[in-house]
């Protein structure tokens, strides 16, 4: 059998050649990441990891976060180099506080696949019932196309899709705002959302993802999650477009939000 | 006889124990299937990103639908054996099981995060933390 090459001219050169493996691609999925494969990019990226500033900003989308999900999704790093590497940038008289988040963060991670593990039928279906006093069949199954082509009337949602689609990555509050407005303000399935994510997120795994997705929807937890503009200003601004007459769907108190988008009750 | 290393998407790493299971020399291979790729939803930049994780490991890349090209690649090469990360990948393990009883099929763990035994009924993160936690602060997750 013929063996594939491993040396191209230059990086286009290599795009033609995954493109000709790949019949089945659309010819409309041009884009492709600045974000580079392969060990030495995610060992790169290990060195410069600050667990201790991820712990005061991880919140924000401008914080110090490590970008490291891509290589760890593919074991190109492990989980436990990168706890390693961690522990060595803590404090000796306060090893664990200053990276607590950090290390829960990569827990996540290893939580996600062991209950990938146990229930491998979890990721696609339903695992509890929505608490939304909705009930599945008022979801819809498709992903609109103005959340598709990135043309909402939100424009700091808009412009999460267009960094999805073009980067590959989203900071993880990012997918958490995307993803509620998805099932939330648009009333899609989960899975709608969960399947344009996996085609678009160079980390994207179906235990980390979907269940994630599901966390949002609340059919893997115990209430569904949502923000307000006040929120997305806060963590978002000046990363994305926040101003309140740009995305007016997303203002309002959490009460006022949660009587708009769950009419009938969020229940437990 | 030999064994072959099957390298798939999720244990793209030199340094996985996968390439130390071998007690014979064994032969890694990586297998692009295009149908796998479009089943797991992968665009253009995924597909990129993985191949050039590709180019910096010890493996011969193949085209072809997997579960196919590793009976080939095993006939070929008189492998006895077949090595491969493992996954809770319902679609990997597919392709493992379905392979012929005249393989044995070994799927090598990667290192743990944390040396925990499974928890019952996992269901909500803070009750695996609470239990975790304990190691996570460890070196390689142990005591």
């Amino acid at each position: 059998m013929e063996t594939q090459p491993k040396t191209f001219t230059d990086r286009d050169a290599l795009i033609n050649h995954v493109r000709a493996l790949s019949p089945s691609l659309s010819p409309d999925d041009v884009s492709v990441s600045d974000t580079r494969g392969g060990r030495q990019a995610g060992q790169n990226l290990l060195g410069k990891i600050d667990p201790i500033a991820y712990g005061h900003s991880r919140n924000y989308l401008g914080g110090a976060v490590s970008y490291l999900s891509p290589y760890i999704r593919h074991g190109i790093i492990s989980l436990n180099e990168v706890r390693n590497f961690a522990l060595e940038a803590a404090p000796e008289d306060e090893p664990i506080r200053p990276i607590e988040k950090f290390v829960q963060e990569l827990a996540w991670r290893d939580f996600w696949q062991r209950v990938y593990q146990q229930n491998p039928d979890w990721i696609w279906q339903d695992v509890e019932t929505y608490k939304t006093g909705f009930a599945p069949d008022d979801y819809s199954d498709t992903l609109p196309d103005d959340i598709e082509t990135a043309r909402t009337d939100c424009a700091a949602i808009n412009h999460f899709i267009t960094s999805l689609k073009t980067t590959g990555y989203l900071h993880n509050h990012a997918r958490m705002y995307l993803a509620a407005y998805i099932v939330h303000w648009r009333r899609v399935k989960w899975q709608a959302g969960a399947h344009f994510f996996l085609a678009h997120l160079l980390d994207g795994d179906p235990a980390s993802n979907n269940l994630s997705f599901q966390w949002v929807a609340s059919t893997f937890s115990n209430k569904p999650y949502f923000f307000n503009l006040e929120n997305l200003q806060k963590f978002a601004h000046p990363q994305a477009p926040c101003a309140e007459a740009d995305n007016l769907a997303l203002a309002g108190s959490y009460d006022q939000l949660a009587a708009r988008l769950f009419p009938y009750g969020v229940s437990s | 006889m030999s064994a072959l290393i099957w390298l798939h998407e999720e244990a793209l790493r030199a340094s996985h124990p996968l390439f130390a299971a071998s007690a014979t020399p064994a032969k890694s291979v990586f297998i692009w299937d295009d149908a796998y790729m479009t089943a797991m939803g992968y665009g253009l930049k995924r597909r990129v990103f993985l191949y050039e994780t590709l180019l910096e490991l010890p493996v011969d890349i193949y085209a072809g639908d997997t579960l196919e090209t590793l009976q080939t690649l095993a006939t070929a090469s008189q492998a006895s054996q077949v090595f491969a990360g493992a996954t809770p990948n319902p679609r990997l393990n597919a392709i493992l099981d379905a392979l012929p009883d005249t393989l044995k099929v070994t799927r090598v763990a990667d290192e743990a995060f944390v040396d925990l035994p499974e928890p019952e009924n996992l269901r909500r993160f803070f009750k695996y933390w609470n239990k975790a936690k304990k190691l996570a602060f460890q070196p390689n997750g142990r005591r």
